[in-house]
């Protein structure tokens, strides 16, 4: 036990201490931070109209065409009413979106006997569809409320009559009607699937080239006579596994922290929930990320030893890594369908436990044996690739030479 | 006192080829013991078992007298022929972390780590990180590793390899001083020259069994005094002399195998009368001579 902890905190420091490390560490959110922020500022951009132009013979149509477009989830930031509508009002608006000093100006022209106005809009963009859009909509309305006004009806009843109708999506389960969460933000909930799916595919295939590393440069002979083999491959999954949680732990810090600053709040985000991650999420992501790691560690770490240099290692990480993507793809079947048949058999199954279970538990709480099953088979499935795993890794690390096929490897399995 | 290693006829076999078969020897203390062998004899095979990185598949090792069991390695330090270190790890942490495992805590490690590197002058390489050294540099912080925890049998699979003349005799008197001290040393290698000048009792292994052994003493007085070496300056023609059974000659000297009754001092009559004889001996075999003789053009690997 003393040389499994000694093991581990060698390998923990070698690893914390590296480059890498501290630029991943650093360089993901930043790169999160960046990517967020550009989704920001292109949504803007793409509902953004920044100085427009309002041109109408009715003045009461286009100030109600104005009072709509402000209140729109992107008002521009300044509307200018022209009326009268007259060709050197034209003249001028058009030398004004010339210059520049103009994004757009919306021509009305009535059409008499008929209760929808002709409108033309003018801009230098080819095509805004967001923009065209926006305009449509708030020009639509606001013929509605001039004609309904026009017909004898109060202006504010008029503004009220035009709201839209907001429609709750209820979902009956066991004979009982609840919410759905079909607008929640599950932006938090992806992230953190990614960096289960990122760290523990990285941190899976660095223990196997530290392995392949340390056979190459015949450290074993010396740590063989030290210390049995399961002592070394345990020391080196805790150790790996423990500078992977630091680094996890990290970031989800940093997020924690970077969710409530000021900074955040402009883009709309406003502490950990607004990510639509919750407390009980949280803790099962820390237990299918551990539980994920030392799963496909130990596994990577048993074919590492099979391998005599790097480039073999990356010859088998399609192992490692093709459950995870095959996870990673069923994503958006197992969050509309979080209790149909193949969701419930795949979360059982433990290579694709971890990504699956907690998609399921995220979409909605599977039932609790469900949970209890999966982790015990998930936690059966560890232990039972640890034992394969040291008895590879014991005869593995001392074999040189030419990579063993199948059978030799199943041999292995038999030896002592 | 027990021996601190004793093989009981251990044999190992791997897929289709048998590395040991029927090993039998005994180390004891205070002594310093030749492992020797060409390649693929199954020397390292035999030490990997010693040390418990394999098991026999038939026979006994016993560790200071008692049947072979992991605790007792915290008392053997093993240097193998491959050298491992940690390339980014710097070497003060190495030698600490090495000794930690060996059951060190991590003060004495400190402390031994210093006043070994001093012993073997290399107190300015601590700092640095083993991928900046130079061969020989990390050999002798191989072989600080495998002594600081004061193991009371030491392994050592080919030291000197890689190493210049003047490290080679600062690590050969280190051993000789473990041993004066009672420390075992067991000492695998090719060089012959060198286990005749340490090695107390050697054992010669060929295709996993052994074919010699004994003291140095023992097994040379098992071949006759038939050797003769001749430093001199003039004519070779006395290398025609009758008696001759072989001869290797080098610039200014030779080394002749005389016939079994063959007169030695026909023969430096013989030479004297063409050249100027600086020197002349009567020698045993030396172990490089037996070695070859032993193991002959049978060498495979």
């Amino acid at each position: 036990m003393r040389n499994i902890l000694l093991i581990a905190k060698r390998e923990f420091i070698e690893r914390v201490r590296s480059r890498v490390f501290r630029i991943t560490t650093v360089l993901v959110p930043l790169g999160v931070v960046a990517v967020m922020l550009a989704g920001h500022v292109i949504s803007k951009k793409t509902g953004g109209l920044n100085h427009i132009a309002i041109a109408s013979d009715n003045a009461s149509l286009a100030t109600i065409t104005k009072a709509q477009l402000e209140a729109s989830e992107h008002p521009p930031k300044t509307i200018q009413i022209v009326s009268p509508a007259t060709p050197a009002a034209r003249a001028q608006l058009t030398q004004q979106l010339d210059a520049g000093k103009l994004d757009g100006f919306l021509w009305i022209a009535e059409q008499p006997g008929q209760p929808q106005p002709q409108a033309t809009y003018y801009t230098r963009n080819s095509s805004d569809f967001f923009s065209q859009a926006l305009l449509r909509s708030s020009l639509s309305i606001a013929s509605l409320r001039q004609e309904l006004i026009s017909r004898g009806i109060s202006p504010s009843e008029a503004k009220t009559l035009v709201k839209p109708v907001t429609i709750t999506t209820l979902q009956i389960k066991a004979g009982k009607a609840v919410k759905t969460n079909a607008e929640r933000n599950f932006s938090g909930m992806y992230a953190l699937v990614f960096v289960l799916y990122g760290v523990v595919i990285f941190y899976g295939t660095d223990a196997a080239r530290s392995v392949t590393e340390e056979k190459s440069s015949r450290i074993f002979e010396i740590l063989l006579s030290v210390t049995p083999a399961d002592n070394l491959l345990m020391g080196k999954l805790l150790g790996v596994g423990a500078a992977a949680m630091l680094q996890v732990a990290i970031w989800v810090g940093l997020t924690l922290v970077g969710s409530s600053t000021a900074l955040a709040a402009q883009i709309g985000l406003h502490g950990l929930s607004s990510l639509g991650i919750t407390i009980p999420e949280l803790i099962f992501f820390v237990i299918f990320f551990i539980l994920g790691f030392f799963f496909y560690s130990s596994l990577s770490s048993a074919l590492g030893a099979t391998a005599n240099s790097a480039q073999e290692v990356q010859q088998f990480a399609f192992f490692i890594i093709s459950p995870l993507v095959v996870s990673v793809l069923m994503m958006a079947y197992v969050m509309t369908n979080p209790n149909s048949i193949t969701s419930i058999i795949l979360s059982l199954i433990p290579p694709f436990t971890p990504i699956i279970m907690y998609l399921r538990i995220c979409a909605q709480t599977p039932p609790w044996w469900q949970i209890g099953l999966s982790i015990a088979l998930l936690l059966g499935a560890i232990w039972g690739m640890i034992w394969i795993a040291a008895r590879i890794y014991r005869i593995g690390i001392l074999m040189y030479g030419k990579r063993p096929t199948l059978p030799e490897i199943l041999r292995w399995l038999r030896y002592s | 006192m027990p021996p601190v290693l004793a093989l009981d006829s251990i044999s190992k076999s791997y897929s289709q080829k048998v590395a040991v078969r029927d090993l039998s020897l005994a180390i004891e203390p205070g002594s310093m013991f030749g492992l020797l062998g060409p390649n693929g004899a199954g020397k390292t095979s035999s030490i990997r078992m010693i040390v418990g990185i394999t098991m026999p598949d038939s026979g006994q090792v016993n560790l200071f007298g008692k049947k072979f069991h992991r605790s007792n390695l915290q008392r053997v330090g093993y240097l193998p022929e491959e050298r491992g270190l940690y390339k980014k790890m710097k070497v003060f942490d190495q030698l600490v972390f090495m000794s930690r495992l060996r059951g060190l805590s991590e003060s004495v490690a400190t402390q031994r780590a210093r006043s070994w590197s001093e012993r073997l002058q290399i107190s300015d390489a601590l700092e640095k990180k083993t991928e900046e050294l130079s061969k020989g540099m990390q050999q002798k912080i191989q072989f600080i590793s495998t002594l600081m925890h004061d193991p009371d049998f030491i392994i050592m699979d080919e030291p000197f390899s890689g190493l210049d003349p003047v490290n080679t005799s600062l690590l050969q008197d280190t051993l000789v001083e473990l041993k004066n001290q009672g420390k075992a040393v067991l000492f695998s290698t090719h060089r012959m020259d060198q286990v005749e000048k340490l090695c107390d009792s050697i054992c010669l292994v060929n295709k996993g069994e052994a074919v010699l052994s004994g003291t140095v003493r023992e097994v040379k007085s098992r071949y006759p005094r038939n050797h003769v070496i001749i430093h001199y300056e003039g004519s070779d023609a006395f290398l025609q002399f009758p008696g001759i059974a072989g001869s290797r000659s080098f610039p200014g000297s030779s080394e002749i195998e005389l016939k079994p009754g063959a007169s030695a001092q026909d023969l430096l009559h013989l030479a004297a009368a063409n050249a100027n004889i600086y020197k002349f001996e009567l020698a045993e075999p030396s172990l490089e001579e037996i070695f070859i003789q032993t193991v002959g053009g049978r060498v495979d690997a």
